[in-house]
């Protein structure tokens, strides 16, 4: 038996503590942002604790810029590509992972070189299509454009996860009396659903944070999304509004944070120890 | 049967998903301009970059007006944000899809207008609004003696001070219509001690403030227009860059810290008494009404002045027409009612800006009594000018890629006045190619 000695295992919490502040402390010095007056959040003591507990920054929020309203269509549109992209990118990365074909090194570089184009480039030609099939300023002209351009990064991901999934598990499922469809169903997909699960998040959160296209798509305020609304508490001159800016930010993590951790769950490693001898 | 059960409440998302998903479309299938509906009535679309919540209220307001004076020409407000708005129009006026007006600023509007994209508004501004204009701020939308777009809102750059910093030192309190740069600099060095400065000037983005007090000196840096644009650093130009470069390392009577801040990060100390002047944007009055600690005693003083004047560079906010809207004649004279004296005096006092017109200004100081800084806002007012630098081209690359960079490093006396100059002006060189 290995094991690890007390003094050891203190450092390795004092260690893992350092850690999660580290990466919490950005979020609870927003969430403290946010709860501060503009008088506290301008002054030159700064406190995490505010002095006094401000929620006008959320009213703010709330009812100035529509951020209700954002943040639903955010949710529309991220859980709509999400789906989208899981469910055409599936087919295609077993696809590329398994049959070597001519195809494969086809579809590897249109991955490749879809990656190759800035943004800036393609955005006038896009809203002119976008435009003559009267999906701009729409949700779902939004939806699709998620999809086309995470699509690529998504299929590259997943194929390696397909990848990782020995072919003598299938073969023996073949070797069984299964059939193609019923090796994918019952051996394939289980085993592939980490990778699922981590290609659903990227996509999410891809959507999500989305700000280029959802500013140029969109027109109507009916239809922003919310790094759109959040951005127009930043103005001209300079001028920020720090703390509804905070109080719009906390409020705008806590969707992603609510399909984060449904999906986290079934973000499980090491199913496939020990599932082929050798 | 988990799977199955998943991939069924996956479709029953997707389809809901989907329908929420057209219902948000189906509220605004058409972008762009407005147009001619039933019955001849027409609908304007207007792009706003308000930020602020009451200067918000102040264009719904306006907005709401002229649709019950006008119940045959709608006017639609849309609120956008200024963040990321160049590129939004950029593909708005070649996808053909802007709006009818367009609110945005003089120093890149001016772009649009040499694309041809913005209507003339020459003979659509009344002769009234024409008159009580400087020719300074209408140089400033000009463009190939046109007019493209209506100057609405202002700033210049002023000095607030701690009243009661600056009559501990022994200081008077300068007053009067303008205060020189020399005054300045002393007031700095005597209200310089105990551990507090005389000044914090957040000069993290130098440039537009450079630009635009350079011209108290007769620094305008560029002659000529578009590409044929050319750079002359000189004496004028200089002025003010060496002036705060003496007060930080010669007099010590500057916050360093605060030459690397932005103007409302500078604020900080300037509220807690460790500074006992600030030079900002005349629209951190408001700001400072309503977030200075409540002992803070702050005045505004007198505008800064050069061996020119008080002169300052007009960068205005601004209301544009697109050239290729429908209904452009409405949306002038639209534009034209938003412009009116009562319209820009309830929007800029909202804004805490500057009106262009001096009907509306004098409106601000009768509704004010001048206080708050509006006395001194207004007296800085007057020395507003066209800039050369608003015509140049390649002027928004040589700010970022060029001057704003160069500025640091002399600010930060990594480079002399000859090293500024020398990149200043060669830097404009490449960019101007």
């Amino acid at each position: 038996m290995n094991r690890t000695s007390p003094p050891v295992k203190a450092l390795q919490y004092l260690a893992l503590a350092a850690y999660i502040l580290f990466l919490g402390f950005p979020l609870l010095w927003l969430v403290s942002a946010s709860i501060k007056s503009s008088q506290e959040l301008a002054a030159l003591d700064m406190s995490l604790l505010p002095k006094q507990f401000h929620w006008d920054n959320y009213a703010v929020a709330l009812q100035k810029q529509g951020l209700t309203r954002s943040a639903v269509n955010s949710l529309v549109v991220s859980l709509l590509s999400m789906v989208f992209v899981v469910l055409l990118s599936m087919p295609a990365a077993y696809a590329l992972a398994r049959f070597k074909g001519r195809l494969r090194a086809v579809g590897v570089g249109w991955i490749l070189v879809s990656q190759v184009f800035p943004v800036i480039l393609i955005i006038i030609p896009l809203f002119i299509i976008l435009r003559d099939v009267r999906l701009v300023d729409t949700l779902l002209g939004l939806v699709l454009v998620y999809t086309t351009f995470t699509m690529p990064f998504a299929l590259w991901m997943l194929q390696g996860f397909v990848a990782a999934i020995p072919t003598d598990l299938e073969e023996a499922a073949a070797i069984d009396g299964a059939s193609r469809f019923q090796t994918l169903r019952r051996i394939v997909f289980p085993l592939l659903m980490p990778g699922i699960v981590a290609t659903a998040m990227f996509a999410f959160v891809a959507a999500w944070n989305e700000f280029f296209f959802a500013l140029v798509l969109i027109q109507s305020p009916e239809n922003y999304t919310l790094p759109v609304a959040l951005k127009m508490f930043v103005g001209g001159e300079g001028k920020v509004a720090l703390g509804p800016l905070a109080a719009g930010a906390v409020l705008a993590t806590i969707p992603s944070l609510v399909v984060f951790s449904i999906l986290q769950r079934r973000l499980t490693g090491g199913l496939l120890a020990g599932s082929v001898k050798g | 049967m988990g799977t199955r059960r998943l991939a069924l409440a996956g479709a029953a998302l997707a389809a809901v998903l989907l329908a929420a998903c057209s219902q948000g479309s189906a509220t605004n299938p058409d972008a762009g301009a407005g147009g001619t509906g039933a019955g001849g009535s027409v609908t304007l679309k207007f792009q706003s970059l308000q930020d602020q919540p009451a200067a918000v209220e102040a264009v719904k307001g306006i907005v709401d007006s002229w649709n019950s004076a006008h119940p045959e020409t709608k006017v639609e407000l849309i609120q956008a944000g200024w963040d990321g708005i160049y590129d939004k129009l950029v593909t708005q006026f070649n996808g053909n899809a802007a709006p009818d007006i367009i609110h945005y600023e003089a120093a890149s509007i001016v772009p649009f207008a040499r694309d041809g994209y913005l209507a003339d508004l020459t003979s659509k501004v009344p002769a009234e609004l024409k008159s009580d204009i400087s020719d300074g701020i209408w140089k400033s939308v000009t463009v190939d003696n046109k007019v493209i777009a209506m100057p609405t809102e202002l700033q210049t750059y002023v000095v607030f001070a701690n009243k009661k910093l600056l009559e501990a030192s022994g200081a008077t309190v300068p007053t009067g219509d303008s205060m020189t740069l020399e005054q300045f600099r002393a007031l700095a060095k005597a209200t310089t001690k105990d551990g507090k400065f005389g000044l914090a000037w957040g000069l993290k983005s130098p440039t537009a403030t450079f630009m635009s007090l350079a011209l108290t000196s007769g620094g305008t840096f560029f002659s000529g227009t578009g590409k044929e644009a050319k750079i002359n650093v000189g004496a004028g130009e200089l002025a003010v860059p060496k002036l705060v470069k003496d007060m930080a390392y010669t007099d010590k009577s500057i916050d360093p810290v605060s030459l690397t801040q932005s103007g409302s990060q500078a604020l900080a100390s300037f509220y807690a008494g460790k500074a006992a002047m600030t030079v900002q944007g005349s629209f951190q009055a408001a700001n400072i009404k309503k977030d200075a600690p409540a002992g803070l005693d702050w005045v505004e003083l007198p505008p800064l002045s050069g061996s020119q004047g008080t002169a300052q560079a007009a960068n205005p906010q601004t209301l544009s027409v697109n050239a290729d809207s429908p209904n452009a004649d409405k949306a002038a004279e639209f534009v034209a009612y938003f412009a009116n004296a009562e319209n820009m005096a309830k929007l800029n006092q909202a804004d805490a800006l500057i009106p262009a017109s001096k009907k509306a200004q004098d409106l601000i100081l009768s509704s004010t009594g001048g206080k708050d800084g509006w006395d001194m806002t207004m007296k800085s007012a007057q020395g507003l000018t066209g800039a050369p630098f608003l015509a140049v081209d390649a002027y928004t690359q040589w700010k970022d890629t060029i001057a704003t960079p160069s500025f640091q490093k002399y600010l930060a006396n990594q480079i002399d006045d000859a090293g500024l100059t020398q990149a200043l002006t060669e830097g404009f060189t490449q960019v101007n190619r």
